[in-house]
Formats: structure tokens, C-alpha cells, sequence
């Protein structure tokens, strides 16, 4: 039983973070893409026009792997957690409906008339079926934060005959503040990511000397949604935040933190590796008493430690403890190059700044791996919990589906998604090199 | 509620093998039809602005499982675990060679993801067929209601044979399609209707004989209609001319069968093998009271809403100059 566990454990991780790594890639640019189009038909301007088709080329790309890679995470929920499935099947089943039915609709239908439909709908529906898009791609976000929200931090629920968990407020499970501050800093996180990747696209081109026009149309604009994403991600969304966990989940902050004893006036560890045994940081470097002013608003707080939770509901500490660093210590470079870059446009010197340029060039993948590490925290942290306080991640588990025939379909996905990763990689690099304005047929149309 | 609720779920299935019908029956015959490098990139754009929001019905459909019967969803996905994974499988080989294959001028690149798309949805239509089967036939389920039977008694003479009218009815609306939208390929989308006509009727024929024999079952009046109007549906397809009416006809077709199957299947969801000794039904498998009542309400809001723009939205690229 505990290897079927662990092997679905494994399946499903290593399935949702290939999978979210498009979502990224499409809530990230579908608000770019939506700009651009309103601007270019607003105003006439053939280059936001272009500017927009081409990354519609990439956000496609992005979708279809996005779609594909999506549908296996809907089915494991039956698959492989059944009886996480069956006993709140009533509850989180809602979101997942309502995210089909309120936004994949908006998204795939309004892409069809998007990249099919620019010769012929009109002006107006063409721009309002970029916007759709981005409402789609938003909300589509909404509805599975709303999802892992309720997992995180369970609300409007009652305990139904036979011990199953039945959803007694719609309301409230979507309106739930953990929920929408969850969600500003996941869609913060994916507009960091957007912001970078086009403001990258934008430095190579310059580095490479190539489309000058769209180039610093897409540095200046990556720039300045780079800063203000990567400035709101910090405050008022990250530290948010870090509030709802400290209240309602404390050991997932003590492990976060890496904070084994309790203290008055904890210490913030900026650096330190964990070691589990000793209970205890080795090497750290810390900032005293600022844990506890982050966490209570008070530098001599006392803020409870990992050792003071009974062992059997304490979260995996190292992964933990490293994904958050990781995603706090990016964050602070994103603020940081996003800042200087911004100080460099208002000074008109970016464009011609290069040492900038391949900074921003090679800060592309980063935001990828941030938004990654900090799904990790969420995940990760929540254990050994499924559903917070309800129910045990080792109790959920399908009972119909050996260990090995998990460990056979993982082999099977690491394959698909092995030659799905190469693909995507070298088309989205063509698509890349080719630049905008190569070829405007909708990829499915060229022979 | 509860019948509500069934309606509802049966209604989006139907949409769903009416929509993505088509999708899976242009892909079955993609490579019977379309025989040049540009006549298979014009059958793969007949569907190209579609096929995703039709996938989203089937995605739909899941979630709509999920929140409306959590015990049968769970039942049969993690009972069904392999034939499930190969159908996720098939579904992103499908995906990925309609969205794919434009993006190099090569013709073995073409041909590989040609190929793909060929079988993949064949093997799609024929597997939801004998997922159907399966279900309208009842799997053995243990006092848990979870999944207890083995892989090889899941393909059983019946299912095959629900399997093999789904793929043939799914490819005849297919050509059917191909025969409205594109104007290359309508003359040999003809010529296939013609040559899957019989084998659906006989195999329509054959299968409604089976269904009685492995699902006895009252024969209320809605199960004298369907079949009926199904016939009807399949005589009038072989004498309009319109193409657009002959895939309305075959449209009728295909929701005559789905009515026929879920009226069978009513009250359960999941019956338990042989019929008649019990399983997941309508009322045991869902919740009570609020969620299901606010899921019905919130589920069928957003679906009219769904219907209307989407309608409205793609009559636009339907209604392009061809």
C-alpha cells in the first residue's frame, strides 16, 4: 500500500509540474497578447497587430501542450485518488466543473475565431476574441486555485452521510480569501513569467540585430509589466499570503522557514541547509527577530517551531524549506533586474544597454522555475494532509490500482512527455527564430 | 435533482459524441479520404478551429462527473486505470498531431503525424465504444462499489461490438462532415458515406439485438422511439442531397443512439455485472441536497451560455466563404 502511495504521489507530481509549466506560459502572455490586439485594431497600428499574432504563434504552442498535458490531471483525480475522489467528490468537483464549462469554453472556442477568424470576422469581434482569451486563461486559473485552495484551507463544507465531505456553500469556497490571495500571487507569478519571456524575445532580438522595431516594443513593455508584476508579487500578494498560512497553517510556515524551535523574536534564515536529525539549520544566516515582525507584525512574537507539532503532522522540512528559498530568493532578483531595467528605459539608455540585454535574455527560464517552487511550498508543505485537517494523503488513494501499475503509466508518461518536451522546445525556438511577420497562416492551414 | 442531474450529464455526452463526433470520424478516415499531401492539410483544416472546444466537452463531461457523481467517477476511473491511461494517451497523440504537423514543409514529418491522427482516433471512437458497452452491460463491482474485475473482462464479444458500430457511426458522420465542409474532398467523402452505410445499419441492427439479450430491461416507449427514429435518421441520410441536411441527419442518428443507450442505462450510472443486481445509480452515487441542486442550477447556466456564444461565435468561421 505505501509504494501505490508513493507511486501516485510521484505520477501526480511530476505530471501537474510538466503540466503547469504551459499554463504559465499562456496566462502569462494572453494578457500581452489581448493588449497588443486592442491597441492594433483600437488605434490602427499594424505593428501591436503583428506584435500580437506572434505571440499568439507561441501561446498556441503553449495551449495545445498545455490541453494535452492537462486532461491526464482531470482523469488521476479518479484514477489514482478515488478515495479522495469519492469523499469530496461533491466539493471539488465544483471548481473543476465550473473551470471547464466557465473558461476552457471562452479559451478554445474564442483562440478558434482568434487564429482562424482574422479574414473573416469583423475588427471588433477579432480584438474581443483576444480579450476572451485572456478572461478564459484567467479564470481557467481562478477555478484550480480555488480548487487547491479549498484543499489548503477547507471552508463551506459539512460532513455528509457515510463521512463524505458535502459542499454546503458554493459562495464560500470561491469567495474564500485564502482562494483570491492564493490566486493574485499565482497569476503574479505567471505575469513575472510573461513579462520575461517577452521582454527576453525582445533583448535577443536586439543582441541579435534583427526585427528593431517590434524588438524594443517588447523590452519596453516586458519591462514595465516585469516591474510592476514582479513589485506586487513581494507586496501586497506574497506577503497576503504568508499571513493566511500563518494563521491557518503554521507547521507548513515552520518548515518553510526552516524554524525548528519555537522562539520569541524568530529570526529570519536567509541562507542555511536543514538538518531534519538535529533539528537544527547548519551554516544559516540569519536576520533576527524579522520572522516574527513578517509573520505577527511583532519583532519579539513568539512563532511556534516545527518540534512543537507532534510528528505525524509535520510536512516533508528540506523540500519544503529549499522550493521556498528558491522561489523568494528569484523573486528578489526579478524585483531587483526588472528595477534596473525600468531605471534604464526611463533614462533611455536600455536599448543599448547590453550587458541588460542578455541579463533579461538569460532570466527567461527563471520565472518558470519560481512559479514551480512555489507550487512546491503549497504542495509539499500540505503534507501529510490531502485535504487540510480532513483527510490523510495516504488515505486517498485508489484502492483498485497496484503500485506497479501506477510505477508502468509514470515510465509511460515520462516518455510522452519526453518527446512532448523536445517538440515543444525546438518549435517554440523556430517560431522564435523565425520572427514576427514570417508566416501568418495558422499552423494547422500550411500544407 | 437527481434525474436532473443524469439529464444534464447525458445531454453534454451527447454533445460531445456529436462535436468531437466528428473530429474522431474525419481523423478515422483521414487517410482513406484525403490521399495528397493537400488534401489530408485540408481535411485536418476542416476541423482545425473546432476540435479543441469540442475536446473541452469531454473535459466538461469529466468534471461534471466529478462534482455531480463522486462515487461513480471514482468507480469506474480508477476501476477502468489502464484502458483510461491509453485513452489519455491516444487523446494527446491526437492533439498533437492536429496542432503539429503544419509546423514543418516535410513530407515524412507530414505523413508520421498523418498517420498518428488516423489511428489515434480510430482507436478513440472504438474505445468510448466499448467503454459504453461496458457500462450498458454492468462491471463487476465489489461491496465498496469499486471496480472488481480483471482487463480481458472488460473486452467481451458485446463491447467489441459497441466498439465497432461507434467507429463505424462516428466515421460515417465524419465523411458526412468532410462532405459539407471541405469542397476538395467531397466527392470521395461521398463515396465513403455510401460504402459506410450499410456496415452502420447492419452493425446498428445487430447491436440493438445484443443490447436486448445483455440488458433486459422494460421496454418503456422512449425505448421503441429512439431505435425508430435512429432508422428513420439513417433512411433519410441516404436520400437528401443537401450535405449540410445529410449531416444533420447523421447527427440525428447519433442522438437517437445516445438516447437509446442512456434510457437503457437509467436509473444507473454504473451498473453492477450481471444487470439487475444492483450498482451505481442516481441516487447512491450522488450527493444529497445543495451541491447537487447548485451544481445542476450552475453547470446548466453556464452551458446555455456556452451554447449561445459558441454558436454565435463560429457560425462566423462556418459561415465563410468557401
Amino acid at each position: 500500500m505505501q509504494s501505490a502511495v508513493l507511486a501516485d504521489r510521484i505520477q501526480f507530481a511530476f505530471t501537474i509540474m510538466f503540466h503547469y509549466l504551459f499554463p504559465i506560459g499562456t496566462m502569462g502572455l494572453a494578457p500581452f497578447i489581448a493588449c497588443y490586439t486592442v491597441k492594433g485594431t483600437w488605434k490602427r497600428d499594424e505593428g501591436a497587430l503583428r506584435a500580437a499574432r506572434f505571440w499568439a504563434k507561441i501561446f498556441t504552442l503553449n495551449f495545445t501542450i498545455g490541453v494535452v498535458t492537462g486532461i491526464p490531471m482531470e482523469f488521476q483525480f479518479g484514477t489514482n485518488w478515488a478515495v479522495f475522489s469519492a469523499r469530496m467528490g461533491s466539493v471539488v468537483g465544483q471548481p473543476l466543473a465550473l473551470e471547464g464549462i466557465y473558461a476552457f469554453f471562452l479559451e478554445s472556442i474564442f483562440l478558434g475565431v482568434f487564429l482562424y477568424g482574422r479574414r473573416f470576422v469583423p475588427p471588433a469581434l477579432y480584438a474581443a476574441s483576444a480579450v476572451a482569451l485572456w478572461a478564459g486563461s484567467w479564470l481557467s486559473g481562478f477555478f484550480i486555485v480555488a480548487t487547491n485552495a479549498w484543499m489548503q484551507h477547507p471552508v463551506g463544507f459539512r460532513i455528509g452521510p457515510g463521512g463524505s465531505v458535502e459542499l454546503a456553500s458554493l459562495p464560500a469556497l470561491l469567495l474564500s480569501p485564502f482562494a483570491w490571495w492564493q490566486y493574485a500571487h499565482v497569476m503574479t507569478g505567471a505575469a513575472i513569467a510573461g513579462a520575461f519571456v517577452v521582454a527576453g524575445v525582445g533583448a535577443y532580438y536586439l543582441l541579435d540585430g534583427r526585427h528593431f522595431d517590434l524588438a524594443i516594443r517588447f523590452v519596453r513593455a516586458g519591462v514595465i509589466a516585469g516591474v510592476v508584476a514582479s513589485v506586487v508579487a513581494v507586496f501586497p500578494t506574497g506577503d497576503a499570503n504568508g499571513s493566511e498560512i500563518t494563521q491557518s497553517q503554521p507547521v507548513k510556515l515552520a518548515a518553510m522557514e526552516g524554524l525548528f524551535q519555537t522562539q520569541r523574536g524568530a529570526p529570519l534564515a536567509i541562507l542555511g541547509m536543514p538538518d531534519v536529525q538535529h533539528a537544527t539549520l547548519i551554516d544559516p544566516l540569519y536576520v533576527p527577530d524579522l520572522l516574527s515582525f513578517l509573520a505577527y507584525g511583532n519583532l519579539r512574537a513568539n512563532v511556534k517551531g516545527i518540534e512543537s507539532y507532534p510528528a505525524d503532522v509535520r510536512p516533508p522540512v528540506e523540500l519544503t524549506y529549499y522550493a521556498y528559498h528558491v522561489m523568494v530568493g528569484l523573486g528578489t532578483i526579478f524585483a531587483a533586474v526588472m528595477g534596473i531595467a525600468s531605471l534604464l528605459l526611463a533614462a533611455g539608455r536600455l536599448y543599448r544597454a547590453r550587458w541588460m540585454l542578455w541579463l533579461l535574455m538569460l532570466l527567461m527560464p527563471f520565472p518558470f522555475i519560481a512559479n514551480e517552487a512555489g507550487w512546491m511550498v503549497t504542495e509539499v508543505g500540505r503534507q501529510p494532509w490531502l485535504v487540510y485537517g480532513l483527510l490523510r494523503t495516504a488515505q486517498a488513494v485508489s484502492p483498485t490500482v497496484a503500485g506497479g501499475e501506477t510505477i508502468f503509466t509514470i515510465v509511460g508518461f515520462a516518455g510522452i512527455y519526453f518527446v512532448l518536451g523536445v517538440l515543444f522546445l525546438v518549435l517554440v525556438l523556430r517560431q522564435i527564430g523565425e520572427g514576427p511577420g514570417a508566416d501568418e497562416a495558422p499552423a494547422a492551414a500550411r500544407v | 435533482m437527481n434525474v436532473a442531474a443524469f439529464v444534464l450529464l447525458s445531454l453534454v455526452l451527447t454533445a460531445y459524441v456529436l462535436l468531437d463526433g466528428y473530429d474522431l470520424g474525419v481523423g478515422a478516415v483521414h487517410l482513406l479520404l484525403a490521399r495528397s499531401d493537400e488534401e489530408r492539410a485540408a481535411s485536418l483544416e476542416t476541423i482545425g478551429p473546432f476540435w479543441n472546444a469540442n475536446e473541452v466537452v469531454l473535459v466538461a463531461a469529466g468534471g461534471m462527473l466529478f462534482a455531480l457523481f463522486p462515487l461513480a467517477y471514482a468507480a469506474s476511473f480508477s476501476g477502468f486505470y489502464l484502458p483510461f491511461m491509453l485513452v489519455l494517451w491516444l487523446l494527446m497523440g491526437r492533439g498533437m498531431a492536429i496542432e503539429l504537423r503544419g509546423y514543418f514543409a516535410n513530407d515524412l514529418w507530414h505523413g508520421f503525424w498523418d498517420v498518428a491522427f488516423c489511428a489515434c482516433s480510430a482507436l478513440l471512437a472504438f474505445l468510448f465504444g466499448v467503454a459504453l458497452g461496458n457500462v450498458l452491460r454492468g462491471v463487476p463491482l465489489d461491496a465498496a462499489h469499486y471496480f472488481a474485475g480483471t482487463f480481458g473482462f472488460l473486452l467481451n464479444g458485446y463491447a467489441v461490438l459497441v466498439g465497432a458500430l461507434a467507429l463505424a457511426a462516428l466515421a460515417l458522420h465524419g465523411t458526412l462532415f468532410v462532405g459539407w465542409r471541405s469542397p476538395v474532398l467531397a466527392t470521395r467523402a461521398t463515396r465513403w458515406t455510401q460504402r459506410l452505410w450499410p456496415i452502420v445499419l447492419a452493425l446498428f441492427a445487430v447491436t440493438t439485438w445484443a443490447t436486448l439479450r445483455v440488458h433486459p430491461t422494460h421496454l418503456g416507449p422512449v425505448l421503441w422511439i429512439a431505435p425508430a427514429a435512429a432508422v428513420v435518421a439513417l433512411v433519410a441520410l441516404s436520400r437528401l442531397h443537401s450535405p449540410f441536411q445529410r449531416f444533420c441527419a447523421s447527427s440525428v442518428f447519433l442522438v437517437a443512439l445516445m438516447v437509446a443507450a442512456t434510457a437503457t442505462l437509467f436509473p444507473y450510472l454504473l451498473p453492477s455485472f450481471p444487470v439487475g443486481s444492483g450498482g451505481l445509480d442516481v441516487m447512491n452515487a450522488a450527493p444529497s441536497g445543495y451541491p447537487l441542486r447548485t451544481a445542476v442550477i450552475v453547470f446548466g447556466f453556464g452551458l446555455g451560455a456556452v451554447a449561445i456564444y459558441g454558436t454565435l461565435a463560429t457560425r462566423r468561421l462556418l459561415l465563410r466563404g468557401r
